[in-house]
């Protein structure tokens, strides 16, 4: 019994002594959905594998509340060392000053110099610093559907905005529930309609999608009052009344299912897309210029922080790191659908060349009628803007509120916030 | 004086804890409404007096349609609920065979989540692909689809629709469970004066069963009053606001603007209007006393 108990204590010593230490990191995510997360875990996989000892825990909380999830956790010091920051949020979070600036970490990573023009300067929106490093880019472009376009006699796609509204209006056939526009009403439509009403401007400042280059707030120009009003018809003549209710899933349902074969979204819809039309069912193409010529769009990206008191930043930083990786990058951003931040990504992956991408590579390659813009993302009234946006949007479309009315609250709203 | 001493320290755990629970997170909300604490100003958080009552009453352009849609939504949910819970409580009263079956089938919304509801009912009540207007349009009761959500004169109606589905299971349980108390003697006593149905209902079963009718009436306004799930996941308080209680203010007001001490505000008004309409509501109703 004795040389039990021994052997029992030197096993248990043994184990203590030579038994690795495992270090968790607690990661949180921002856009959980059930095609992109499975992505997550199978690179977190691969990290583990490649570093014993290391195991990462996941936060996946529901898409509609995670920012909120994430900013409490993060202001309450809760336990995190990884955090996905998305654009809109990033100013919230980085305010709290709780964020790890992380040029230390960029500087010495030979990647950075592959990365794409611009997107680390727009990461660092909050007072220049990079408080995280992008693993991927939105830009929206037209999706489309060959196969229901064709049905009505429809050869190319849209390429400017009252071609929009032409093509639109002739696939609208409300009694056979179909239409044209996949209109975008509530949860964050901000995106949608600042893209066609600034595509009647010529002279939006490249830094301010509110202003233009003369330092006016665009809603109280002339310019305005057309462009609302054909953002009006486009609802009226184009598509579902109940799209003013619909978000994300109801305007990707709505093409999926050929309601709506015109849509404005973000090339992470491609993976979704992919799972549930045939090839060839649906295409990209740049966004319809305006009248004026040329279309504002906005360069949105995705990212992960570090909390200034995590225990763990190095290894934080190593996992970083290995997502941004052009190995790893490539996969993701395929697997899920965001743009790679890597420009030899889209070198090396013929995927990212293919004709799925071809509304983004237009618009890449011609700067003149591309012009990128950036939202006062900076701006602590950003988020009440976004809900009294879609609020009196709504109302105008209800025709409850005259369009010059609603552009004249718009502007004394910026004005009350002392936009510069 | 010994035995009340002996009786508040037996209670002093308990009172210990309720204060801990509730007392504290009160007083910390309504605290917090005096305060600017934001996402934005987690740095330099102080006392700005009535500021954020201030911009909620003549800042905000909503608010009065805020105040009527939360009137709307509580008067008549309550109301149908109550009538519909009652009726069915008095069907459910009378033995029949699968009666088991049949409550756990009536009942069975109460089981679900609220926000779950609301998105279920979203997607049946879709102007577009929703099961609801597929079965109207195919019953030839409509030819178009109806946009039962995006149309603010229905929106409104739609959620309360959902709400009171919900919300008669809890009347009806309530109800039923007083009226199993009613004792039989009394029907048969007054059936030998030759009383009919509602002589019945009215001089017997509803007196009766009153003191439980007040406290369910009471407790479901403050749970409608608090209760933004169903129109979170229905319509998140649109089209344009005309869905919008102060309860889903309230959530917005933190989801958009990550502003917690505006939310608190919000908060300190419902409890406000609760607790104005909780005492007027006891006082008139504790007047009359049902007696044999």
């Amino acid at each position: 019994m004795k040389k039990l108990l021994v052997l029992m204590c030197v096993l248990m010593v043994g184990l203590f002594v030579f038994s690795e230490e495992v270090i968790t990191l607690n990661l949180i995510e921002a856009f959980s959905s059930p095609y992109r997360t499975p992505t997550l875990n199978n690179i977190i996989q691969m990290f583990e594998t490649l570093n014993p000892g290391v195991k990462i825990n996941v936060i996946s909380p529901p898409y509609e509340t995670a920012y909120q999830k994430i900013n409490l956790m993060v202001s309450t010091e809760q336990p995190l060392d990884i955090v996905e920051i998305g654009d809109w949020d990033l100013s919230a979070l980085a305010a709290m000053g709780k964020l790890e600036d992380l040029t230390p970490y960029i500087d010495s990573w030979p990647e950075k110099d592959d990365m794409v023009e611009g997107v680390l300067e727009a990461a660092s929106i909050y007072q220049g610093i990079p408080y995280l490093l992008p693993h991927g880019i939105f830009v929206k472009a037209l999706f489309y559907r060959p196969d229901i376009l064709a049905r009505y006699g429809i050869e190319s796609y849209p390429k400017t905005m009252p071609e929009l509204y032409e093509i639109s209006k002739k696939l609208t056939e409300s009694g056979k529930n179909q239409y044209g526009f996949a209109f975008r009403g509530k949860g964050y439509p901000t995106a949608f309609i600042d893209i066609v009403l600034t595509s009647f401007f010529d002279d939006i400042d490249p830094n301010n999608m509110y202003l233009t280059k003369s330092g006016e707030i665009i809603f109280e120009n002339p310019r305005a009052v057309e462009a609302l009003n054909f953002y009006v018809s486009l609802y009226k003549d184009t598509a579902p009344k109940d799209s003013i209710n619909w978000g994300w899933d109801e305007q990707v349902n709505s093409f999926v299912s050929g309601i709506t074969p015109l849509l404005f979204q973000d090339p992470d819809t491609t993976g979704m897309l992919n799972e549930m039309l045939q090839p060839g069912q649906y295409k990209t193409a740049p966004l319809p210029l305006g009248t004026s010529g040329k279309v504002y769009p906005t360069f949105g990206f995705v990212g992960w922080g570090i909390p200034t008191y995590s225990e763990h930043k190095d290894l934080a930083w190593k996992f970083i790191k290995f997502v941004a990786s052009a190995e790893i990058n490539g996969y993701w951003s395929k697997s899920y659908g965001a743009l790679p931040v890597l420009q030899s990504v889209y070198t090396y992956d013929p995927y990212f060349s293919s004709d799925l991408f071809e509304g983004w590579t237009k618009m890449f390659d011609d700067p003149e009628h591309y012009q990128f813009t950036e939202y006062p993302l900076d701006n602590e009234n950003w988020g009440k803007w976004n809900e009294f946006q879609e609020k009196t949007m709504q109302q105008v479309l209800l025709g409850k509120l005259s369009v010059e009315n609603c552009l004249k609250q718009w502007t004394d709203f910026w004005k009350d916030t002392g936009i510069k | 004086m010994k035995r009340k001493k002996f009786i508040f320290f037996l209670l002093l755990p308990t009172l210990l804890l309720i204060s801990f629970i509730i007392l504290y997170p009160t007083i910390s909300g309504v605290m917090l409404s005096f305060k600017n604490y934001s996402l934005y100003n987690f740095q330099n958080i102080e006392w700005i007096g009535f500021e954020n009552f201030k911009v909620i009453f003549f800042s905000d352009p909503f608010y009065i349609n805020t105040i009527w849609n939360t009137l709307e939504w509580v008067l008549f949910s309550v109301f149908f609920q109550l009538i519909l819970g009652f009726i069915l409580a008095l069907l459910m009263k009378e033995p029949f065979k699968g009666r088991g079956i049949y409550a756990g089938l009536v009942f069975y919304p109460w089981a679900i989540s609220g926000f779950a509801i609301g998105l279920i009912w979203s997607w049946l009540l879709n102007g577009q692909f929703g099961v609801i207007n597929d079965i109207l349009i195919k019953i030839g009761i409509i030819e178009e689809n109806i946009s039962f959500l995006s149309d603010p004169s229905l929106a409104m109606f739609s959620v309360i629709l959902v709400n009171v589905w919900y919300g008669i299971p809890f009347f009806a349980i309530m109800i039923l469970a007083a009226l199993q108390s009613v004792p039989d003697s009394l029907y048969d006593a007054a059936e030998i004066d030759g009383a009919g149905y509602f002589t019945k209902l009215f001089n017997i079963t509803i007196p009766y069963i009153k003191p439980t009718l007040i406290n369910t009436i009471l407790l479901r306004t403050i749970w409608v009053m608090n209760f933004p799930d169903i129109i979170y996941g229905m319509t998140r308080g649109g089209p344009a606001g005309s869905t919008e209680i102060l309860a889903v203010k309230m959530i917005n007001t933190v989801f958009y603007e990550s502003d917690y001490s505006k939310a608190a505000a919000h908060g300190v008004v419902i409890i406000s209007i609760l607790f104005i309409y909780t005492i007027m509501y006891l006082k008139l109703t504790s007047k009359r006393e049902f007696s044999l």
